[in-house]
């Protein structure tokens, strides 16, 4: 009999503390048709031992579907390059992965091009399903899927924003260690995109400062030094000493102005989190609005009632006393009849 | 036992919720959807376990009860979590008849038997639906765990395990035997997600000696079928094999009946006395108007919430078990803390305003936009905690009214010298007679607690008194009927059990000028001051545990289901103490017991004990059985 194979064979896993008794079903189920072959009732087995049935999926679940394989995609992609995306770090560069800048700034655009159709793709669906007039429950079971996407895009998202913070921060930190390096003491990074206005300011500036202080020193030296037309060494100290100084004020501006761009981005973050909150509150706001009204004019309606029901109270009282008055009249007369 | 039993319980939970494949610790991984469809015993099974935001994280989309009305949900795996029972099959094999989702997981809480598995055979090749069904399993979790020490057995049906149901009077045989089969059922699945093989010991002549019997044989019985058996060693570390096997001491109602009438003072233990508290949900009716005396008005609209009480709690699990007057202080602590922080990130915004005129203040900016990072990434956690703060003062606040009004301090004060034997400075009888003091059921508890612990049976004219001055009260009557019989039974089975000693000691004057500052004025309620005391089970236990010789254990049966012959004696093989322990009371039990058993493991380090019982029950519902079983 093949139910002792197969009581062996349903032994408990040992990793789990339940029972699989999958194949005990499967035998029961092997027992069951050939005990109805005995029988002799009508089974139609070759239906689904041959090519299982294939139920016609629904649009939904393709397409919700369709996102999750993009949005893995998007996160294969960003682990991939992650290791030559982060590694900036090293000054002593001769790393053959290594990235240049544009290729980053490529890979950037590129993601953030994807999570904006994925997210778009996200909000179709859920408007879709608003329209579709489906059951209660599938309804709830189409939104809470597509919930599920959607922590699924923002864990991807947090991946990418992690990943440039950290490149953001290496940029400063790299910008930080090469002061001394004044070639290009303008020169901006295209690393961050939100490029705060004073730092153009400052750029602006600088350079003219730059130019009127060399001029000033140029013109002050060639008003003392006219005469001669080779520079003494104390000249070219003085020279070396205004230049060092020159590079000094620079790089301080330089610093000053990356810790205000890195501000800047907190700052930023800050306000997104804050405008989400605001949002979050307004739909509260909304209801606590429409509440208020409905209130007030329960309340004014309150008052209409009120000021019938005197009314009605009031002239209530006027009919009884005339109704009184006229039958004292009216005994008053029939006595004066009577008598 | 290094993970408790709930975190055992809640990953087998979750392997069964991610198709029986061990969860994935990626927190980026792709989301698959699937449906729950449990039975009123799997609701009750994970709803202490896991919150609804839980499932959801874990990909389950819909949760929904089997009997009710479900659509068609196409392209889903549906996971089925319920007991084998005739209706539930039937349902199944109504679902794969229906065609409602694509494939299906069928997990049963307990083991199905071969003729049930065959029925959903039957239905499945009918519906041709037999590639559909993809997994079947035996989930082996037919138990409910509420803390990470104590479990239940069930609380669906429970009238038909209940304390009245084995104690009745005109029980059948047949009965007995279906009764002791689901006990031993729940537990068998106990010690199969634990992981162990117990010890048993268990007192001779009553209901806890047939369950370990049975208990014992069918352990037995799964440890012979080499083959099958579900306590293979791959699946446990070696030390927690061979030298650490817990102990489990099965343990009778009958032993002990004062406690369960006992009024108690701890927190936890005073919310399932007082309010409607069943698998750590709390129901309470908010807004009830205090005033009577406008008696035109409409009444106001009580409105019922339903608190939580978690895990996660941590003032909670603080203050479980503590006496209730620290209780009070400690919300009010927390309340001051909350308030501290709040006004910390209030400054911060001013702090802000100010900043945007100076210019040159770089360095100051940096500062605080590090601090509100700081508070906006805390402010989630500000919000929990306010919320928990919120939760406690209401739930602690209608303790209060109760204890105020019941004056439930007053009884337990006399309870505690009650059953400590120690003197008593008001007789019993101004305490019945008072009217302001209690409802009659608080009367009837306590006049039943002196009942059970008397020494000596009062006698018959001094039962009249009290009868009449009961009666006076409106008492129910018949409860102290069936405790003459236990009486006269234990009586003559052994002596009647010792409470050991305990003391209370009224603060009086000095807690009142403390508690002044309190939010919770606690005037004219006396702040009493519990000194540790064991009650019997605690006694037992402690015995059992460090293989004390004692006149109360020293009859108990033992049995290991280990050992190849099955031997009879009561000479217990093993001579060292014992590190674990497993307590299950037969009949019921309540927090008064667990609490008790959790301050012995405390003051013992080292040691582990878990608290079970077939049905928990607070003193009302128990008062009910003993009427019922009263009047017969």
């Amino acid at each position: 009999m093949t139910c002792r194979f197969v009581y062996s064979a349903a032994a408990a896993a040992p990793s789990d503390m339940a029972v699989d008794i999958t194949l005990l079903f499967k035998a029961s189920v092997k027992t069951v048709k050939t005990r109805n072959k005995a029988i002799g009732v009508n089974v139609d087995s070759a239906k689904d031992e041959i090519f299982k049935k294939s139920r016609p999926k629904s649009g939904f679940s393709l397409r919700a579907k369709e996102v999750i394989t993009n949005i893995t995609k998007l996160k294969d992609f960003l682990l991939q390059h992650r290791k030559d995306y982060v590694s900036a770090g090293s000054l002593i560069s001769t790393d053959l992965s290594r990235m240049t800048d544009s290729e980053r700034d490529q890979i950037d655009q590129d993601a953030q091009t994807f999570m904006r159709t994925c997210s778009e793709a996200i909000k179709q669906l859920r408007s879709e399903v608003e329209k579709q007039a489906t059951s209660a429950q599938i309804k709830e079971h189409r939104v809470a899927v597509l919930d599920l996407i959607d922590m699924y895009l923002k864990g991807v998202c947090k991946l990418y924003s992690e990943q440039r913070a950290i490149r953001v921060k290496r940029m400063v930190d790299k910008k930080r260690l090469s002061r001394l390096a004044p070639e290009h003491p303008g020169k901006v990074e295209k690393t961050v995109v939100e490029e705060p206005a004073e730092e153009k300011v400052v750029k602006e500036e600088s350079p003219e400062k730059n130019t009127s202080e060399v001029q000033d020193s140029s013109s002050n030296l060639w008003e003392e030094g006219r005469v001669e037309d080779e520079l003494s060494p104390e000249e070219i100290q003085m020279f070396e000493q205004e230049n060092l100084k020159l590079v000094s004020e620079m790089s301080n501006l330089v610093d000053e102005v990356r810790q205000i761009e890195g501000k800047v981005v907190e700052i930023s973050r800050l306000q997104e989190i804050f405008a989400e909150k605001v949002l979050q509150q307004e739909s509260d706001i909304d209801n606590i609005h429409q509440l208020v009204v409905g209130a007030t004019e329960n309340v004014k309606e309150g008052n209409e009632d009120i000021r019938e029901a005197i009314k009605n109270n009031a002239g209530f009282r006027v009919w009884i006393l005339f109704f009184l008055v006229m039958c004292s009249f009216s005994l008053l007369f029939l006595d004066w009849y009577d008598g | 036992m290094a993970t408790s039993v709930r975190e055992k319980q809640t990953v087998a939970l979750k392997r069964m919720l991610n198709f029986n494949t061990p969860p994935l610790k990626n927190a980026a991984a792709e989301p698959v959807w699937k449906v729950l469809i449990y039975d009123r015993f799997g609701q009750d099974i994970i709803s202490p376990l896991l919150s609804v935001k839980e499932l959801r994280d874990m990909g389950i989309t819909l949760h929904l009860l089997l009997h009710s009305d479900r659509d068609p949900i196409p392209d889903v795996p549906a996971i089925y979590f319920l007991m084998p029972t005739e209706e539930n099959i039937d349902r199944i094999c109504q679902d794969l008849r229906s065609q409602l989702y694509e494939s299906y997981f069928l997990n049963f809480i307990s083991a199905i038997s071969r003729s049930k598995l065959e029925d959903i055979a039957s239905a499945a090749l009918a519906a041709n639906a037999v590639c559909q069904v993809t997994k079947v399993f035996d989930q082996y979790l037919n138990f409910i765990t509420l803390e990470d020490d104590m479990f239940i057995l069930c609380h669906q049906n429970k009238e038909l395990i209940s304390y009245h149901a084995i104690n009745r009077a005109d029980i059948q045989d047949t009965d007995m035997e279906a009764i002791m089969d689901t006990i031993v059922d729940s537990l068998f699945c106990f010690f199969v997600t634990l992981g162990a093989v117990p010890i048993i010991r268990c007192p001779r002549g009553n209901a806890a000696e047939m369950v370990a019997v049975k208990l014992d044989k069918k352990l037995r019985e799964n440890l012979r079928d080499a083959r099958n058996s579900l306590f293979t060693g791959d699946s446990m570390t070696a030390g927690q094999f061979s030298f650490q096997r817990p102990l489990l001491v099965l343990a009778d109602r009958n032993m002990d009946m004062a406690t369960p009438l006992h009024h108690t003072w701890t927190y936890q233990a005073l919310i399932h006395d007082v309010l409607d508290f069943h698998l750590n949900r709390v129901m309470m009716e908010e807004g009830a108007g205090t005033d009577p005396s406008q008696a035109g008005a409409r009444p106001k609209k009580k409105t019922k919430k339903t608190y939580d009480l978690t895990a996660a709690d941590t003032f909670w699990q603080k203050h479980k078990g503590s006496p209730f007057p620290e209780v009070a202080e400690s919300v009010q602590e927390e309340l001051d803390a909350y308030r501290a922080q709040e006004d910390e990130v209030k400054r911060l915004k001013s702090i802000m305003g100010l900043d945007g005129e100076d210019e040159g203040a770089i360095s100051m900016l940096s500062d605080n936009t590090a601090k509100l990072t700081s508070a906006v990434s805390s402010l989630p956690e500000l919000l929990e905690k306010k919320r928990l703060i919120d939760l406690h003062t209401n739930v602690a606040t209608a303790v209060l009214d109760h204890i105020k009004s019941r004056k439930l301090d007053v009884y337990f004060e006399y309870e505690e010298k009650l059953m400590s034997k120690s003197t008593i400075d008001k007789s019993l009888l101004d305490v019945i007679g008072d009217p302001d003091a209690g409802t009659p059921e608080d009367k009837m508890r306590l006049f039943l607690i002196y009942y059970i612990t008397a020494q000596q049976v009062p006698s018959e004219t001094d039962l009249e008194q009290y009868r009449k001055a009961l009666l006076n009260a409106d008492c129910d009557l018949s409860p102290l009927n069936y405790i003459k019989q236990w009486k006269a039974f234990t009586k003559m089975a052994s002596g009647p059990a010792n409470y050991g000693n305990s003391g209370v000691k009224p603060m009086g004057l000095f807690s009142r000028v403390m508690n002044t500052g309190s939010q919770f004025v606690m005037e004219g309620v006396k702040n009493l001051v519990l000194k540790q005391h064991n009650l019997p089970v605690t006694r037992i236990v402690d015995n059992l545990m460090e293989m004390k010789s004692h006149p109360e254990t020293d009859d108990y049966r033992y049995f290991d289901p280990k050992m190849l012959r099955g031997s009879e004696s009561s000479i217990p093989r093993n001579k060292n103490p014992f590190q674990e322990a497993i307590v299950f009371v037969v009949g019921g039990g309540n927090y008064i017991e667990y609490q008790n058993l959790v301050d012995y493991a405390k003051s013992k380090p080292g040691r582990k004990v878990v608290y079970g019982c077939s049905e928990l029950f607070n003193a009302a519902q128990f008062m009910k059985q003993l009427s019922q079983l009263g009047q017969k």
